[in-house]
């Protein structure tokens, strides 16, 4: 079976089931339907699973994650190497696709706590908003308006506005 | 006028129950003809054969038939195949890479399919950078060397000492030094 999800970073909720107290001689139908599921859609479905995966058990080829190594930044490169204009470029666009898939996690999280804690969210989700806020305000500072055709120099010129503000700003 | 609606009613009921007798038919009653629908001979089996006259279907159905024939042709196949790969070969599973080994280029995909498209018909993205790193330096070897070009030219059009820009002039033996009788000779 694939593996299972975080579970520090979406814990479950504390289970409510309540202790069985029965106190009629009838058959409970929760209890009737819950075993004609399990017979006629949960066992099947789960001896196919394990048929295939004794057939798929032999070989199993894996796949990896891969890893790239960290090249000059585009303040690092001379003036006119355009391969290093190029490699910079590069990184800066798989960096911006590393990003944009940390700020979906990160929602991912506040959406599950929310839906978790009910109606109490902005009481107990604190730190997942609070998280998310954060991530949100950075991504948008940094890649904010940049627009389809983002570079990384045009991120590197928002950069030097970013700072050129904060400098008016001081002074 | 009550009585006579209830004589209405009886007679009515006593025609229902027995239409054939002589004294029910529709001429004696004075009510209104009750017919009775389940004495009618209806039949379902074998009805009268009807010549239903409606445009022909037969291109429409013809394009069907076909249309269905061509899709199935290839999709059959395929779905088979792909069947086949996901029970037989199945996806594979994410790992940690181990330790001093390189992994091929296909080896970064999970289904099976995906990694043999990579393996076959696609250069690695390594191969595809570097080509794509050929090709801009290339184009910058060229662009350094039209701008030399241009330098070049300005400066040896300016000093006149190069190879360039020179004019040929005459053959100055040829020159003719002997005094003239006229100005104009």
């Amino acid at each position: 079976m694939p593996s299972d999800y975080d579970k520090e970073a979406y814990p479950e909720p504390p289970r409510q089931t309540p202790v069985v107290d029965k106190q009629t001689a009838l058959p409970n139908p929760a209890l009737i339907l819950s075993k004609l599921f399990y017979y006629s859609v949960d066992l099947p479905v789960t001896t196919f699973r394990d048929v295939v995966d004794s057939i798929r058990a032999k070989n199993k080829p894996v796949y990896y994650h891969q890893k790239f190594r960290r090249v000059p930044d585009l303040t690092e490169c001379q003036e006119g190497d355009y391969t290093c204009y190029y490699e910079a470029e590069m990184q800066w666009r798989r960096d911006y696709k590393v990003d944009q898939e940390i700020v979906k996690v990160v929602q991912e999280r506040m959406r599950a706590c929310q839906q978790r804690e009910g109606f109490s969210y902005n009481q107990n989700c604190a730190k997942e908003i609070e998280q998310f806020n954060e991530t949100m305000k950075n991504f948008q500072l940094r890649y904010g308006d940049l627009g389809a055709y983002a570079s990384g120099r045009k991120c590197l010129m928002k950069q030097k506005e970013r700072m050129i503000a904060a400098q008016a700003q001081n002074a | 006028m009550v009585a006579m609606s209830v004589l209405r009613a009886a007679a009515a009921f006593a025609a229902r129950l027995s239409p054939l007798k002589s004294g029910n038919t529709a001429a004696n009653l004075l009510t209104r003809a009750i017919p009775r629908a389940d004495k009618v001979a209806v039949r379902w089996g074998h009805g009268k054969k009807m010549f239903v006259i409606k445009p022909s279907d037969y291109y429409d159905r013809r394009f069907l038939r076909l249309l269905q024939y061509y899709i199935l042709l290839t999709g059959i196949p395929v779905a088979v195949i792909v069947t086949c790969v996901n029970v037989f070969i199945g996806e594979a599973e994410l790992a940690e890479i181990p330790e001093g080994y390189e992994p091929e280029h296909w080896e970064y995909y999970q289904h099976p399919i995906s990694r043999w498209i990579a393996r076959t018909f696609y250069d690695s993205p390594v191969k595809d950078y570097e080509k794509m790193m050929a090709a801009i330096q290339i184009e910058k070897e060229k662009a350094d060397m039209r701008l030399a070009e241009l330098e070049v030219r300005r400066v040896m059009r300016q000093k006149g000492d190069g190879p360039w820009f020179q004019m040929e002039t005459m053959d100055k033996t040829l020159i003719d030094y002997s005094p003239k009788s006229t100005p104009d000779n």
